[in-house]
């Protein structure tokens, strides 16, 4: 062990990067290896998650009235400590976008760190581009609001309350203005999904959404909406490695324990 | 001669972010990991780069609010005169502001308009949970008779006249949040780190792209 970490401390290496280290290095062979069992064997039977069912069934039901359907990707952005919750985000409006192209769907998508715009732009146009339609795409269906958190959740109070939605999607990295938010798509009796990962905010995102997505199930979209089998391949490691984390607790507390 | 390019240009479009993001991530990461001077100093250049790109969004940002709000007011969509209100006090702001982010027009503003303001809407939260915890305190299912039960003990265990009635109470309030909350709460970080790091290598192996050409990724 002194051996090892006298290699990692010439390498400069610290205690907190190598952990760091020893989450990231087995992840990338395992997700390879498991990509390709997929492509061989087929793609696995996940567990169902209500939320993201949910979410189909809204957006057919908004389609269906006319509604429009509101996304929010949080006041996180790229290149922020939320990046991941952003790109999870992202992910959620891809799907929708796709939806829109093809049912003729109004969406409407909000951001409120400017550097979420330009990407959310192009998930929407890309969507509309890929069928062939690209002048289906209207550029004020995302819109900037602000990057204060009280100015996004008013702005995107007023959509709700005026703009015709019938669906909101709440899913990125939020604090308190996410209540505000969802308790004015609850007054209005708009169906919603929520996500985040903060443990402060899920308490709220419980009692004030139809479907919450708790924790790390916001990082799960790609699987579930999309069904790539890259996505597929990545939540199946990620529970490779929460087992190997499990048994590490508990042989830990035990060698504890027992010394 | 068009048809011989196209392929070239469509495949760079696709291939130039994705292989400038990845040697960028690549960077970043080895920055984090290792003590080298010039990798370092390279990982710290680009990072500070961020902060040049962000002004540059928050522009388009701008841009954007302007061609929502123009848009609204010629069509005279629903609520067409706030847009107005909204882009007059978009110009007062930005005139306050060409003196300095220390000017005293400047300064009024942020101190008796915006913070105003912004007190004011999460004031509003003190009213929103209310309606919020009369809606989510409905017993709709086992789960939610285990959450209004928690939250009973809880709220009434913190209230310290519930020691006059049994100690019973503030103790199982503590126990509530220092077992299976915490175990809870670990759980979901836990959780949310590795899927932070499921992110940032599907990022990294250019299977998730945030910018164009992302038709063909993942499949």
């Amino acid at each position: 062990m002194a051996f090892l970490a006298e290699i990692l401390g010439n390498l400069g290496i610290g205690a907190q990067q190598a952990l760091a280290l020893s989450l990231l290095l087995p992840f990338f062979p395992l997700l390879l290896l498991i990509n390709r069992r997929i492509r061989e064997r087929g793609r696995p039977p996940l567990r169902p998650v209500p939320a993201y069912q949910a979410l189909r069934d809204y957006l057919g039901e908004a389609t269906e009235s006319g509604e429009a359907v509101h996304v929010s990707m949080g006041t996180g952005g790229i290149g922020t400590a939320a990046t991941a919750e952003s790109l999870a985000g992202l992910m959620v409006l891809e799907h929708v976008a796709e939806h829109s192209e093809a049912t003729g769907l109004e969406s409407i998508a909000t951001v409120s760190d400017p550097s979420l715009l330009p990407a959310a732009q192009d998930v929407m146009r890309e969507a509309y581009a890929a069928r062939g339609y690209p002048q289906a795409y209207d550029p004020a269906s995302v819109r900037f609001i602000s990057p204060d958190r009280a100015a996004y959740a008013a702005g995107v109070m007023d959509i709700l309350g005026h703009d015709g939605v019938g669906c909101n999607v709440m899913i990125g990295s939020f604090g308190d203005e996410f209540l505000l938010m969802s308790e004015a798509g609850g007054r209005k009796e708009v169906r919603q999904v929520g996500g985040a990962t903060s443990p402060s905010i899920l308490p709220l995102l419980y009692v004030s959404v139809d479907h919450a997505l708790i924790g790390e199930e916001i990082f799960a979209a790609g699987a579930y909406l999309r069904r790539r089998t890259l996505h597929l391949a990545s939540l199946a490691t990620q529970d490779w490695l929460r087992t190997a984390i499990i048994l590490a607790i508990v042989i830990g507390v035990l060698a504890r324990s027992l010394a | 001669m068009r048809r011989v390019f196209l392929p070239f240009t469509v495949g760079a479009k696709r291939s130039v972010p994705m292989a400038i993001a990845i040697a960028m991530g690549s960077l970043i990461l080895l920055d984090v990991f290792f003590d080298e001077p010039h990798i370092n100093d390279l990982g710290g250049f680009f990072v500070e780069s961020t902060v040049i790109v962000a002004g540059f969004a928050l522009l388009l940002g701008i841009l954007n609010v302007l061609v929502v709000h123009v848009r609204r007011i010629t069509k005279h969509e629903a609520g067409w005169p706030y847009s107005i209100a909204l882009l007059a006090v978009a110009v007062v702001v930005l005139l306050a502001g060409i003196p300095g982010p220390e000017s005293a027009p400047f300064t009024w503003i942020f101190d008796h308009v915006q913070f105003p303001l912004q007190a004011a809407t999460f004031s509003l939260l003190a009213f929103f949970v209310a309606t919020a915890a009369y809606r989510g305190l409905r017993l709709r299912s086992l789960e939610s008779v285990a959450f209004v039960v928690t939250a009973v003990v809880v709220l009434i265990g913190q209230v310290p006249v519930s020691r006059y009635l049994t100690d019973l109470l503030p103790a199982a309030k503590d126990w509530l949040l220092d077992v299976p909350s915490t175990a809870g709460v670990r759980g979901i970080v836990i959780g949310v780190a590795l899927g932070t790091v499921a992110t940032g290598i599907r990022l990294l192996v250019g299977v998730d792209r945030p910018y164009s050409g992302r038709e063909e990724g993942g499949q």
